[in-house]
């Protein structure tokens, strides 16, 4: 092997352990807060989302999904949302005033301030925006929309307690692009975080 | 391996390491941040206060902001009234996860949108509508916001500085971000990868 060759791989091989980033982990939220017991219940509102075409809107689509987390108990409801009370609730038909423009899903979270211990979550509600292009794992191929399925898991990880990651390829991770579904798969990262919690 | 060879392969190494950047949001372009917005200000945060809608759903948090410079071609009164969703009262807070924050005190620069139905203001784009003043070697650079709402609003009140070099690395300077915004307001596309780094 040549000599520069060998120079050229020490540098590549630098270069990569440098640019790697120590702090690769999960992130909980500030303050760390949880709910007070698991299963943790979140209802999906039984009107879905208009852009997606499975037949319900992507309802049933994401009581599936979310189940991804492990204590997660879904279901449908026909209660819509009502912030700052329980159950968790996942609203895929309406923005709730706050997740417009080019906001895809917001989650809402509400906890009291506690004396001793864990802040604890009261109540966490999810919003959808109804003017981006939608589409779930009940319906075949992708034309540029973004996964529903991908979202609500990544914002149910919110639901329960959890910040982003800067791990590129976890569930949590901050970033996601058109017909991308590997969120809805649960990475170690995002196995660990929930574990921290619960 | 020539040298030309090896340049290159360092050249693609620090392209493929360059962060990426984005949330549960779509990221838009600078110049249509800059297009959508109503008013484009450089300011600061003098009076932050917190109140329940009056559905009693959703917790805002409201600030004066002192404006001491308009960018673009409109321009308004000296104070401004921005609106954002998520604070505290009593005991009980509210965030919407990864949505910017606004607290007093702060030196900012933002792209502003009226709220449907209100006069009131808000941070147009979400993140990509938010901007810190920061100082380094005698000049005043524009910074993203590294705290995002639940990032720690409570336990960490002085997260909000960049406090390592990462959060310098897509500084720029109040000039170019005024050039920048004059030039997307004249109809030019205009993306912040495509300007001189400082």
């Amino acid at each position: 092997m040549k000599k520069q060759t060998i120079l050229a791989l020490g540098f590549v091989s630098l270069f990569l352990l440098a640019s790697a980033d120590p702090a690769m982990a999960y992130v909980l939220l500030s303050p760390r807060r949880r709910w007070a017991s698991t299963p943790v219940t979140v209802r999906v509102y039984n009107v879905g989302n208009s852009t997606i075409t499975d037949g319900d809107g992507g309802v049933t689509a994401v009581v599936g999904a979310i189940r991804a987390w492990g204590i997660i108990s879904s279901s449908t409801t026909s209660s819509a949302a009502v912030r700052g009370s329980a159950p968790a609730t996942i609203m895929l038909n309406t923005n709730g005033g706050v997740c417009t423009g080019n906001c895809l899903a917001a989650t809402l979270t509400g906890y009291y301030t506690s004396q001793a211990g864990d802040d604890r979550i009261y109540d966490a509600d999810v919003y959808t925006n109804t003017s981006q292009p939608l589409y779930s794992s009940r319906e075949s191929g992708c034309s540029g929309e973004y996964d529903i399925n991908s979202i609500m898991t990544h914002e149910v990880g919110h639901v329960i307690g959890i910040g982003h990651s800067n791990v590129s390829g976890a569930t949590m991770y901050p970033s996601i692009s058109a017909c991308n579904t590997a969120p809805r798969s649960l990475a170690s990262d995002d196995i660990a975080a929930r574990d921290d919690l619960y | 391996m020539h040298r030309r060879t090896l340049l290159s392969l360092s050249l693609l190494l620090l392209v493929v390491a360059l962060p990426v950047s984005a949330s549960q949001f779509v990221q838009l372009t600078f110049d249509q941040v800059a297009r959508e917005s109503t008013f484009i200000v450089r300011g600061s945060v003098e009076q932050t206060w917190t109140a329940w809608d009056d559905a009693h759903e959703v917790i805002f948090t409201y600030a004066t902001v002192r404006v001491s410079r308009y960018f673009g071609e409109a321009t308004g009164p000296d104070t401004l009234l921005v609106r954002e969703v998520g604070g505290t009262v009593g005991d009980y807070t509210q965030e919407a996860i990864g949505f910017p924050m606004i607290r007093r005190g702060e030196d900012v620069v933002l792209f502003l949108s009226q709220w449907e139905n209100s006069t009131d203001y808000r941070i147009h784009a979400f993140n990509q509508g938010k901007f810190l003043v920061r100082s380094r070697d005698g000049q005043e650079l524009l910074v993203e916001d590294p705290v995002k709402q639940g990032d720690g609003r409570l336990t960490n009140p002085d997260k909000g500085h960049a406090r390592e070099n990462s959060e310098w690395n897509d500084a720029m300077t109040i000039g170019e971000f005024a050039q920048m915004v004059d030039a997307a307001r004249a109809g030019e596309r205009v993306d912040r990868n495509d300007r001189s780094r400082n």
